[in-house]
């Protein structure tokens, strides 16, 4: 049993060892793309059926609360009025002459009415501006840069080499330092790589066939790049802008936007 | 004897020296014996009690213990009462005053209020279902990526695997329901410290 098991792990092992003697033959690039994202500010909007449920829970709430001191001192008011109204006797006059529950309302309602939301709709959302963080606040963002590959520019996440002497996460951070500003805070989620994405050069470069990008993950924190000019773009402009294979690697390990 | 000795080393002329000199005998010159030291005075008798007294103050002393636990498990039933646990008297008689009239709902409405429910709970499950989905690819994408480096480059693959330490403490806010205003400061509101001091 024992041998068995020891034989079975040794040929896994050699099995490993003989992928990757004919896996390396061609020779890749290795970079490292990375991939950040703001994540939504505010909440998405409630579709129709949170709505609905929504409603009835508040129904249901109200029916089984008590009445709250406000309630009953409106109440009382009303009593009161109509007590005066009728000239009784029995008008208790510092009760009618006091601030009633229905001043304190419209008092409350006004104060209410003058307060002014934040709008959803910032700044750069009435411009157009893809460059700032403070746009689309209930959408996740992802942070792209325009490259020149040969001749052409695209729009592609910010990627860089591997240099010999280290991990895939450091050239992650060196990458965002050096392209993006150490002005930007983010945040890494894990030493190892979320994606994974590979193209050929179309004609061999330094002895290299193509590359193997390996994508990180990171969230934005603040501060806003200084080397590069950067696009932040929703989940259907990363659809349009990126390439068609490139922007489905990345499509798949994001978060769908439901919305 | 041997106090003799000693007070003649600490005089002027020892005299039992002489007396030694003068007289040959094989036992000691000086025949007086003095005796032992006792250091102790004799014992006293011990005083009788009768027993019938010493039963008695056992008695008591037992009684007064039985006392002290009995009030001890007294106490423990009752427990120390906590304000904010007990519903304040007013509040229990005004109790009729606050309560809303029942509603009256028809049977549509039940009937439309229960449709509601089961459709939320596909919705849920719906929503349930697509998280899952969500994350299992999440997973595969990260799986794929994992294997492919490990095609390329074993050591790359064991520091990828390696835990992040500086990922803890990981603190994360938001979504937030409206927009944040910029510059916005609040209004100063009136505080009233209600709780209680514990001083004495």
């Amino acid at each position: 049993m024992l041998v068995k098991t020891l034989m079975r792990m040794n040929i896994t092992y050699y099995h490993r060892l003989l992928i990757r003697s004919i896996s390396s033959k061609p020779a890749w690039d290795i970079l490292t793309g990375i991939c950040i994202e703001r994540l939504p500010v505010v909440t998405p909007p409630l579709t129709e059926m949170q709505k609905k449920y929504k409603e009835f829970l508040l129904t249901v709430e109200f029916e089984k609360s008590m009445k709250s001191n406000h309630e009953i001192q409106h109440e009382n008011d009303k009593k009161q009025a109509e007590l005066f109204k009728a000239e009784s006797q029995d008008v208790d006059i510092d009760a009618v002459n006091k601030v009633t529950a229905q001043d304190f309302e419209d008092a409350a309602n006004e104060e209410y009415s003058k307060f002014k939301f934040g709008n959803l709709e910032t700044d750069a959302d009435k411009k157009g501006d893809k460059t700032s963080t403070e746009r689309c606040l209930q959408r996740h963002l992802v942070l792209v840069t325009q490259r020149k590959l040969g001749n052409d520019s695209k729009t592609l996440l910010p990627q860089g080499h591997w240099q010999e002497g280290e991990t895939l996460r450091q050239t992650a951070e060196r990458i965002v330092k050096e392209q993006i500003g150490s002005e930007l805070q983010i945040k890494f989620i894990s030493n190892a790589p979320c994606g994974f994405y590979k193209y050929k050069y179309p004609s061999e470069m330094n002895g290299k066939v193509g590359a193997k990008i390996f994508f990180y993950y990171a969230n934005y924190k603040s501060g806003n790049p200084t080397k590069s000019k950067v696009n932040w773009l929703t989940r259907k402009e990363l659809d349009e802008m990126l390439p068609q294979k490139y922007s489905n690697a990345v499509k798949e390990f994001l978060i769908e936007e439901t919305y | 004897m041997s106090i003799l000795r000693q007070f003649s080393r600490l005089s002027i002329c020892p005299t039992v020296k002489f007396q030694l000199n003068r007289n040959i005998s094989t036992t000691s010159a000086l025949t007086f014996k003095i005796t032992e030291q006792l250091w102790a005075e004799p014992m006293k008798k011990k005083k009788k009690i009768d027993p019938a007294i010493v039963k008695a103050r056992e008695e008591r002393r037992r009684k007064k213990i039985e006392k002290q636990i009995r009030r001890l498990e007294k106490n423990a039933r009752q427990l120390k009462p906590i304000d904010e646990l007990e519903v304040p008297l007013h509040l229990m008689d005004s109790l009729k005053k606050y309560k809303r009239p029942p509603v009256q709902l028809s049977v549509e409405e039940i009937e439309a209020r229960e449709l509601l429910q089961k459709e939320w709970a596909r919705y849920k499950r719906d929503e349930y279902m697509n998280n899952i989905a969500q994350v299992d690819r999440i997973m595969a994408a990260q799986r794929r990526a994992l294997d492919r480096l490990y095609e390329e480059s074993e050591d790359l693959y064991n520091e990828a695997i390696m835990p992040d330490l500086q990922l803890l403490p990981y603190t994360i806010s938001g979504p937030v329901a409206t927009p944040p205003i910029k510059d916005y400061e609040s209004p100063d509101g009136e505080y009233i410290d209600v709780s209680k001091k514990w001083d004495n």
